[in-house]
């Protein structure tokens, strides 16, 4: 029998996935569809803003504490947090796809994935004297506005705004989602040095198919790759930092990166060090592009790739039609087929179907909030008259995105009592209550922290 | 809703957010500009298609409705190669694969079936004729002239993979052997398919010795082609009368209690659901109740592993005590049962077997859809992922000779014959591998190990 | 201060006035438009896009249910293109009175309004999502007009004919000059709303076509006119629920009609008497009342996907002053069976027919005209009633030309649904989509913003469906500052040459655009001195096309608008997607904003009143 059946293949699912099976447990993944991972920037967002929204956070460790009591950051504690950071951290160097924090230097070329994972190893170990531990990234948005992340993917790391080395945006002509004059200009506006080129398509592919997924596939390709650098170097000056939109390969993009940051920098003897030159770490950066995202794509995969090799199967497709519990016990889930529902038993289950975007929650006409798995106990916003404000834009966020689950310390759903309704049910990632984390810009933090945290408490459990 | 005539296909248009999820797993976008990919054939293009709107279906089925001035708005929808992918991984539900597959049909009443694609549809119709004379069936159709031939006259492609008839049927074979088979209260009913009938009968004798190494008596009904080549060549209303033809043949065993178990995925597939969703018969009592009977063998076989009904007396497969390395494609036709893949759980019994899942999207060949002249790279080009798999799992081996590849396997038919066509090795059904970890089978000449 | 001179100063630049312009330029009338935002901004662009038979109104209206057959069967001819021919059932659900249908049948025939009653049957069959229940059916020859599209012809037919059509242009002042009963109009003085400035108008007659603003515009004229407006609530499907016009056979009333507009179907709508004709909130009740009535259509409308709700008023109007002071027009006037004394409490009972008002006779304000009342189905014939008085007050006889006269299109037929994705497909332009939902091509969004004085992306909207589909846009608004940003820092020069409306909505328009049209462009005279100006916005550094992130903001905030009021079930999942896009990935709410707001920021903010308001 299963350990662990966890409902949900996005970021929360499947690290709380690998955090399991790595200590041991048996454990799949069901999903309705794929992770929402694909529609994010593959960035981990820690915490941006708090819910006020006016305040733009710089280092979350000291925000934390700010926010309402029940908060799932405040219920972790920051502690844990960065624990969880570290092991993602760990996870990602593994994978060979490492992901960085302010003020970490990378050299892709450097260390091969072992060694990495050594170096974040010691890392962790000095987190307290770390002055860089919980400070937040300033990285580019596709529209040039600041983007506040915690961890990078190394190929996102160049885009940090604190560096000041001047920026060139180089787009694609052609492609519908990238910008390069709007970014560079906001990124003037914003007191940057930054201007913007244009490479031609047409040169890279023949195909009509011009969306990021299609160009990464492209760029996995050696000749594609060559071409791209030189074109590149032509375009771009000794000393430039140059953003690119998110294409820069599927499965040979770290080699890609490394290749283009080689032909940037070589042409260019370096004049007398400058100051910066410490943190310069790679000259080329990402810059993420609308739905479906590569940079989601990657980590997607990546982490799909470690629970292939724990024995973890992610199989995708199965939507939740009813459950079984004896008691205050979670006997069986009962997903959809073709035919009679499908029964998957285990010892504890994780829900980590997401929030209304992720399908985990339902909100109807009539102002009735629901879970769609399990039809747990909601906290909400009482009607419908109350779920919106006026602007889109409001800072503070739309209550209805706070709907969720609300859990005790060790994420077990309450019942209107305050009592786990399940012993045996979990609950982690955006499903929960008191966050908005697509405002608070804080999805993946939640994600990884709480997915982590559930894993670990059903590890003890057993 | 009253109205009998919204079903559940047109109203998942209603579902999409166009997140794009289904365009970046599409295989056959990834490789073709011919299909702009399923976002926009299906949720988007739908919207456009006025005539036969969303949800329109008709007494007289769902395509029935003349085409306003003949005008179907788009062409390249029939590029999908309807492999469910994109219904595999979309998050909100929208049954794209369906929506394509009513779209195609909807080209087919507009513009007419071409030969080809008729002769596509009749795999039922070809196995019959070519089993009266195997022999010259294969030389005719499997010889550089005659491919040529096809391929001028009809498109089929001259490469692609055609399945050889064999030179006895499941029918004849199970006819032969009466003697042997077992008689039992346990009964179930199998459903073979067209290509075990006359192209892989084997497969069904896998099939049913394992049955009955389980204690149950497999009974053979007369039966007919699924239709679900008809229904992905857009030929509706002959998909229609040969589902309604086999729900009226099985009727008796269904009500009896019997599963009715496949080993074709596709034909099982298009028993549970493909024909009820795509021809509107969800309602029909009959389908309804066959639709609740049926089962993939994997399947039904994890219940009795889950029962601790399964005998125990699997053999590893190479006797030798190497590891047999078996690259396992679970095929998409299987994944849109959603059933996980039981093949998975039951070869894992199998000791000293190294199973290697491929997390390959699809094989390409999507039933008839490599067959086809203009399609046969596409299919190629989308095989490569998989192909791709297996050659690296071959090579892995080789070096440190811990094992060998020598077999792939895959529950699908076509799939199997594809994955042959792209990787040169053989490959064979997870039942074929079962029943020879029985001792009931020998893969290599795949017959029954006693001979018969 | 900038000044100009014309013969005929219109007012409005919905329908109607547009509608007027036309009319006098081709008489020969110097002919200028002034327009306070873009084009169809008001009710023209709010509306539910149906063309009339005038059966709606056959028992209930006669004057406006005779303007509407004859109407409709000259727009047929003078704007195909702008039509899709879908024909329209008067259904008659168990709900229904009894007499209703054949005292309906019978005015019809009077009337002169085809109608064929046919079995239900085979309504069903042809529209087999509506309500089973429906015990009879009448076919009518109602249609669906794109009334965008029309409008942009008409304004190209007006602009080849020597009008000069100034959008983003408000009227502040009209020119009065003489004593109390003597007093005329010489002109106008208008904000161009872009840059600031003033332009000092000449005229030697002014046409007030401002449709619900017509009582503002008559108020600067020292001119009471009442109107009666009328606020109608409508909410679009996902996708079309039906090919056909859908009426219920009743007297009309709320949420009876469902109306196929390209891709989704309108059910429409309320009607709730308004003091002004901005600021137009969408109460809950309305939206479930839509829904209710809905379902009576077609059954399950109300658990179908909704991606918009939004309002418009008409503008009603009933004469109210002493009859012998009064000059309705003749067609307005012969409602005899209907004594127009009282304004009538609802303004659903308010005639729908056109009425003119000749301020000369009925104010003694020489040198200005109102036109209003009426439907979008008859704004031809409302644009011919006051160029006819126009041409008694100005004292020359020219004859109304428009009935025979086509706009630019008309030789491409009726449109129909599969139009955008049959181009799309035949010219391989997936790639070219900027707006995926309503596949609105990169160089059908270039060509709309370089030869029309684009300010805002809602006007784009207008023009190319920009951001009209599921995701209400989600994808398409990035793309499309991205797009347009890109226009301006290109420093291309302006396209030479008049707009090609005609293929304003096809995706292959380039490859359709025939160089005749551009030929024919060259003959016109239309060498007007200002027709530089109808094109400067696009380049005006001024323009808020300069603002890339206002122009996103504006936009975001637009569509929230509409969607706010049936945000729930997937839609609310969707806008949840389109949340993620411009907070998490773009972070849109941290961009630098100029302090300046663009001309139509102010106007996003106040006009927005959700349901879900819990400020």
């Amino acid at each position: 029998m299963l350990d662990l059946l966890v409902i949900g293949a996005g970021l929360t699912g499947l690290f709380a996935a690998y955090t399991a099976a790595r200590a041991g447990l048996r454990v799949r993944v069901i999903a309705h569809g794929a992770g929402a991972t694909h529609w994010h920037a593959g960035t981990i967002d820690l915490l941006g803003n708090l819910p006020d929204g006016e305040k733009t956070v710089t280092n979350w460790t000291q925000a934390v504490p700010e926010l309402p009591p029940a908060h799932p950051y405040r219920l972790l504690g920051i502690d844990a947090i960065a624990k969880a950071m570290d092991e993602f951290q760990s996870l990602t160097a593994v994978a060979g796809l490492p992901y960085v924090r302010a003020g970490a230097a990378t050299d892709l070329t450097a260390s091969s994935p072992q060694d990495e994972r050594t170096s974040q190893r010691s890392d962790s170990d000095e987190q307290v004297s770390d002055p860089n531990l919980g400070r937040n990234l300033q990285l580019i948005s596709p529209v040039g506005a600041p983007r506040p992340v915690y961890l990078a993917p190394a190929a996102q790391q160049a885009a940090s705004l604190e560096d000041d080395r001047p920026l060139v945006i180089v787009g694609l002509q052609g492609m519908p989602d990238f910008y390069p004059e709007l970014i560079a200009e906001n990124l003037q506006k914003l007191g940057h040095r930054a201007r913007s080129a244009s490479l031609p398509l047409s040169r890279l592919t023949k195909r009509l198919d011009r969306s990021p997924l299609h160009l990464a596939r492209l760029l996995d390709q050696p000749a594609e790759q060559a071409l791209l650098a030189q074109m590149i170097v032509d375009v771009t000056a000794a000393g430039e930092r140059v953003g690119l939109p998110a294409v820069l390969g599927l499965n040979a993009h770290t080699a890609l990166v490394t290749q283009l940051h080689e032909a940037t920098t070589a042409r260019s003897r370096p004049s007398p060090q400058s100051s910066h030159s410490q943190q310069a770490g790679t000259s080329i950066f990402e810059i993420p592009t609308l739905p479906p995202s590569v940079p989601g794509l990657r980590l997607d995969a990546a982490l799909r790739t470690q629970l292939t090799g724990l024995g973890v199967r992610v199989e995708i497709g199965m939507k939740a039609c009813g459950f079984h519990a004896t008691g205050r016990r979670i006997q069986w889930l009962e997903t959809e087929t073709g035919s009679r529902p499908l029964r998957h038993t285990a010892r504890n289950f994780l829900l980590a179907t997401g929030g209304i975007l992720g399908g985990g929650i339902y909100a109807d006409r009539c102002g009735r909030v629901r879970e769609t798995v399990f039809d747990l106990p909601l906290t909400a916003p009482q009607s419908r008259t109350q779920w919106l404000r006026p602007l889109f834009l409001d800072r503070r966020g739309h209550p209805i995105f706070q709907a969720g689950v609300s859990v005790d310390q060790r994420f077990r759903p309450l019942d209107q009592a305050g009592a786990p309704v399940y012993d045996n049910l979990w609950a982690a990632g955006s499903t929960l209550a008191h966050t908005d984390p697509i405002r608070e810009r804080s999805r993946e933090g939640i994600a990884i922290a709480t997915g982590y945290a559930v894993a670990k408490g059903v590890v003890t459990s057993q | 809703m009253q109205n009998a005539t919204v079903n559940s296909v047109g109203l998942s248009l209603n579902a999409c957010i166009k997140c794009n999820i289904c365009t970046s797993y599409c295989p056959v976008s990834a490789v073709t500009d011919s299909f702009p990919g399923p976002k926009y054939a299906a949720p988007q293009s739908e919207r456009f298609r006025d005539f036969g709107h969303p949800y329109y279906a008709d007494a007289a089925g769902p395509i029935s409705r003349p085409l306003a001035g003949g005008q179907m708005p788009d062409a390249s929808v029939d590029y999908c190669s309807g492999c469910r992918v994109c219904n595999e991984v979309c998050p909100t539900g929208v049954r794209i694969a369906e929506i394509n597959a009513r779209a195609r049909a909807r080209i087919v009443a507009a513009r007419g079936l071409s030969l080809r694609n008729r002769l596509l549809g009749r795999n039922e119709l070809l196995g019959r004729i070519g089993s009266i004379a195997p022999g010259l069936a294969n030389f005719v159709l499997h010889n550089p002239i005659g491919r040529r031939l096809a391929a001028a006259l009809f498109g089929v492609a001259e490469k692609a993979p055609l399945p050889r008839w064999h030179h006895e049927t499941l029918n004849r074979w199970l006819a032969r052997t009466r003697a042997q088979r077992l008689r039992s209260d346990r009964k179930v009913v199998y459903f073979h398919g067209c290509a075990t009938q006359y192209y892989e009968p084997y497969v069904g004798m896998a099939a049913i010795l394992v049955l009955e190494h389980l204690g149950y008596e497999a009974i053979v009904p007369p039966q007919n082609c699924c239709g679900l080549p008809m229904l992905s060549n857009g030929e509706f209303t002959a998909a229609e009368s040969h589902h309604r033809r086999n729900v009226a043949r099985l009727a008796q065993y269904v009500d009896a209690g019997h599963p009715i178990i496949g080993t074709s995925t596709s034909c099982t597939l298009t028993l549970k659901e493909e024909a009820p969703e795509l021809l509107d018969l969800e309602s029909d009592p009959g389908t309804h109740a066959l639709k609740l009977a049926t089962w993939d063998i994997f399947e039904w076989l994890r219940e009795r592993l889950d029962q601790d009904q399964l005998p125990s007396d699997l053999r590893p497969l190479d006797q030798s005590g190497q590891p047999f390395i078996l690259p396992y494609h679970a095929p998409c036709q299987l994944r849109a049962h959603r059933i996980g893949k039981p093949a998975l759980d039951l070869l894992a019994q199998i000791p000293g077997l190294d199973l290697r899942e491929s997390h390959a999207r699809c094989c390409g060949i999507a039933g008839t859809y490599g067959y086809k002249t203009e399609k046969y790279q596409i299919a190629m080009d989308v095989g490569a992922e998989l192909f791709d798999y297996v050659a690296s799992q071959t090579s892995k081996s080789e070096p440190d000779s811990e094992g060998s590849v020598s077999f792939t396997a895959c529950d699908s038919e076509t799939c199997r014959w594809q994955l042959e066509h792209g990787t040169g090795l053989p490959s064979r059904h997870p039942i074929e591998l079962l029943a020879a970890a029985y001792g009931l089978y020998d893969l290599q000449a795949r017959r029954p190990a006693d001979g018969s | 201060m900038k000044r100009m001179q014309t013969e005929i100063l219109v007012i409005g630049g919905g329908a109607t006035g547009t509608g007027v312009a036309w009319d006098a330029a081709l008489r020969g009338f110097r002919t200028l438009l002034v327009e306070k935002r873009d084009l169809t901004h008001g009710t023209t662009g709010r509306y539910h896009g149906l063309l009339h038979s005038g059966a709606r109104y056959v028992l209930k209206d006669a004057a406006s249910a005779a303007q509407c057959i004859s109407e409709n069967r000259i727009l047929r001819r003078t704007h195909t293109h702008c039509i899709e021919d879908t024909s329209g059932f008067f259904v008659v659900t168990p709900e229904d009175e009894d007499d209703y249908p054949d005292r309906f049948a019978a005015a019809c025939r009077r009337l002169d309004v085809p109608c064929t009653e046919i079995p239900a049957s085979s309504a069903l069959r042809r529209e087999p999502l509506l309500n089973p229940r429906i015990s009879r059916v009448f076919e009518l020859p109602d249609a669906a007009a794109d009334s965008f599209l029309a409008t942009h012809a008409t304004a190209q037919a007006a602009r080849q004919a020597g009008a000069t059509l100034l959008p983003y242009h408000e009227l502040t002042r009209l020119h009065l000059s003489g004593g109390d009963g003597n007093r005329t109009i010489s002109g106008a003085t208008v904000l161009d709303t872009v840059s600031g400035e003033e332009l000092h108008i000449d005229a030697d007659l002014v046409i007030n076509a401002a449709g619900a603003w017509s009582g503002q515009v008559a108020a600067l004229a020292g001119v009471e006119v009442k109107m009666i407006l009328g606020k109608g609530v409508m909410l679009a499907t996902n996708a079309r629920l039906t090919n056909t016009v859908i009426n219920r056979c009743k007297m009309p009333g709320d949420g009876d009609i469902l109306v196929p507009i390209h891709t989704v179907s309108v059910i429409g709508t309320t009607d709730e008497k308004v003091a002004g004709p901005e600021d137009l909130p969408i109460e809950q009740w309305e939206i479930d009342l839509m829904l209710t009535e809905g379902d009576e259509l077609v059954p399950g409308l109300s658990r179908s996907r909704i991606l918009r709700a939004w309002a418009g008023v008409r503008p009603l109007y009933q004469e109210t002053q002493p009859p012998a002071e009064s000059n309705q027009s003749k067609e307005g006037s012969h409602s005899n069976d209907q004594p127009v004394q009282e304004m009538p409490q609802d303004s659903r009972d308010a005639t729908r027919a056109l009425a003119l008002l000749n301020h000369r006779q009925r104010d003694g304000v020489r040198g200005f005209i109102t036109i209003t009342g009426g439907k979008w189905t008859t704004f031809r014939l409302m644009a011919e009633s006051a160029v006819d008085a126009a041409c008694e007050q100005l004292g020359v006889s020219r004859p109304c030309r428009t009935a025979a006269t086509a706009v630019p299109g008309v030789d491409q037929g009726h449109y129909w649904l599969g139009h955008r994705l049959s181009e799309v497909e035949d010219e391989q332009l997936q790639s070219e989509l900027v707006c995926e939902c309503e596949l609105v091509t990169r160089s059908m969004l270039e060509s709309a913003a370089q030869r029309n004085p684009t300010v805002t992306l809602d006007d784009l909207r207008r023009d190319v469906r920009l951001g009209m589909g599921p995701c209400q846009g989600g994808f398409c608004t990035y793309r499309a500052v991205g797009i347009l940003h890109q226009l301006r820092t290109a420093k291309t020069s302006p396209v030479v040459g008049e707009w090609n409306v005609a293929h304003m909505q096809s995706p292959a328009h380039h490859h359709r655009d025939s160089s005749t049209a551009e030929a024919s462009d060259s003959a016109s005279n239309s060498a007007s001195a200002y027709d530089s100006l109808q094109r400067s916005a696009a380049v005006d550094p001024q323009a808020a096309v300069s603002q890339p992130n206002l122009l996103l903001r504006d936009f975001l905030q637009e569509r929230w608008k509409g969607v706010a009021p049936i945000l729930w079930g997937q839609q609310l999942r969707q806008e949840r997607l389109d949340e993620l896009i411009y907070l998490s990935i773009l972070n849109a709410d941290h961009l630098p904003v100029d302090d300046k707001e663009s001309p139509l920021s102010s106007f996003y903010r106040s006009d927005f009143s959700p349901s879900g308001s819990n400020q």
